[in-house]
């Protein structure tokens, strides 16, 4: 086997692994700093792509119309925190169904709005070359923005107030409440914030994944898994869990078919929560 | 200056106090003594909001607290449960930092000022709050209820599971708090040297009520009385 090629294989997963961590991060924050599964990030993510995919269509740069898909998805967020999320607090598995249909509604709404296909806006062309091999540029810079967005929700969560507070919150909800947190502004912001980061994954990811309306379907499997697999100790945990199963199933892929790549994934994730039933990072003395 | 009038709580249908009431004045230590299960957690927590009220009211500092705990920590009720409850995966300055800046202080000057008053704190800053033993957890628990600069602390037995050396630091530090800064105390206790050494005047709870309200001088006196206490 050449050197060039596995360099790219490699090259190529990590990429993978970084756009599973890109989709999953939002779901983390939401699951790790308020204990709510959203089902409708998939949802989140889908309304990112189009909000970016419009801004571009009525003529803004490409690199505006990601802000704007962050800004209108932490908005959207924000609403359905305070009509839907607040009211059921502490209770998981009526979140998950609310999320859950909150998800096919904006998938309707999408499909209403925008019709069934849609158009790509098409991937910047600039690739490189490893030997004999040629990468496009584009995807192996989500391994970057990864980086960026992982280390951006590290030093929100331990440098600011804000990110104190919600960690303290999801920590011992009780005694954040009896030391003077309002609680539900907290969750409103990290709802908020979770939506966002998923309105940033469906925008940057654009040029690689063109909008449709059932494309949350793909992303909130994975995610989900991705996130309960990495436990309490959200960033870390989820990092790893995306680049061990998203980074494994991509360079499974490469030797063998994309089907041995999934069953790669399924199973790994299965085999760990056996092992690990509250997550790999449940015993790890770890801020975040 | 502290009060709770007629209390009534418990948890679901359950009730667990009925008809409390107690009070604090400003700068007094005040001792809630009982044997286990009387419900002195749940006045402590009906106190701070945490159970809903049956019926009943609280006041903090002449004013009527309001349902949300969290608007009572900021009239000024400092609280210390049982257990300690700290948040485990933040370190002690954070610990301390989140309750200053929650209730309008600045984080940096309030951690340093406590970590000055709690010295037994400063080479664990950085540590984990989770990583500590029970004892430096208690004191955590305490220096994180101080941050909120408090006109009243609830203590929810403090001296338990903690080692005596650290319990006679503790009396030290509450009496001094006490005295420096004026705030009052009310201390759930099963250890009644602890509440004898620190506290003035004492209600005895059993089953849900007050029984007696006593002060120091007449319980030294009454042995019978500390014997039902001591559960000997």
């Amino acid at each position: 086997m050449e050197l060039d090629f596995l360099a790219t294989v490699l090259l190529s997963s990590l990429s993978s692994a970084s756009i599973l961590l890109i989709a999953t991060l939002g779901l983390a924050v939401v699951y790790g700093l308020m204990g709510v599964i959203n089902l409708a990030h998939g949802e989140f993510i889908m309304v990112g792509a189009y909000s970016a995919l419009t801004a571009t269509q009525i003529g803004l740069p490409f690199l505006l119309a990601i802000p704007f898909a962050v800004v209108t998805t932490m908005i959207i967020g924000a609403v359905v925190e305070l009509l839907i999320i607040r009211k059921l607090y502490g209770r998981l598995f009526d979140t998950m169904l609310a999320t859950w249909g909150l998800g096919m509604v904006f998938n309707q709404v999408a499909i209403l709005l925008f019709g069934t296909v849609s158009p790509g806006i098409g991937m910047p062309q600039w690739s490189f070359k490893v030997g004999d091999y040629s990468l496009a540029v584009y995807p192996i810079l989500m391994i970057f923005v990864a980086a960026v967005m992982l280390a951006f929700i590290y030093l929100l969560m331990t440098h600011t107030v804000y990110g104190m507070k919600a960690r303290a919150s999801i920590q011992q909800p009780q005694m954040a409440q009896a030391i003077g947190i309002d609680s539900s502004r907290v969750n409103t912001m990290t709802f908020a914030i979770g939506s966002g980061l998923a309105g940033l994954a469906g925008a940057i990811l654009l040029p690689i994944i063109p909008a449709t309306p059932s494309m949350g379907l793909f992303f909130a499997v994975k995610g989900f898994l991705t996130v309960v697999v990495a436990g309490p100790v959200t960033l870390t945990g989820s990092a790893l869990a995306a680049l061990g199963l998203g980074g494994g199933a991509s360079v499974t892929a490469s030797f063998m078919t994309s089907v041995v790549g999934d069953v790669f994934f399924f199973l790994v994730t299965a085999i760990l929560l056996w092992l690990y039933p509250m997550g790999i990072s449940a015993k790890w003395r770890r801020k975040l | 200056m502290f009060k709770i009038k007629n209390a009534t709580g418990g948890y679901g249908k359950t009730t667990i106090i009925r008809d409390v009431s107690i009070h604090v004045n400003a700068a007094e230590i005040v001792a809630l003594l009982g044997r286990n299960g009387v419900g002195k957690s749940t006045l402590m927590r009906y106190a701070t909001g945490l159970i809903k009220a049956t019926s009943g009211s609280v006041e903090i500092a002449g004013e009527t607290a309001p349902p949300s705990p969290a608007k009572r920590a900021r009239l000024g009720l400092g609280y210390v449960p049982q257990g300690r409850f700290v948040f485990p995966r933040m370190s002690v300055t954070e610990n301390i930092a989140v309750a200053a800046a929650s209730n309008g202080f600045e984080a940096k000057k309030t951690v340093a000022a406590i970590l000055e008053d709690f010295p037994l704190l400063q080479p664990k800053a950085n540590d984990l709050a989770g990583g500590l033993s029970g004892g430096q957890q208690q004191v955590l628990a305490l220096a994180r209820a101080l941050a909120t600069r408090p006109k009243i602390l609830l203590l929810d037995e403090p001296t338990e599971g903690v080692q005596p050396s650290i319990i006679d630091e503790m009396a030290g530090v509450l009496k001094r708090i006490n005295e420096e800064h004026k705030i009052a105390i009310l201390v759930a206790e099963q250890n009644l040297d602890f509440c004898l050494s620190i506290s003035e005047r004492a209600y005895v709870m059993e089953k849900g009520t007050i029984s007696i309200e006593t002060d120091r001088d007449s319980l030294r006196a009454d042995k019978e009385l500390q014997q039902e206490l001591l559960g000997v």
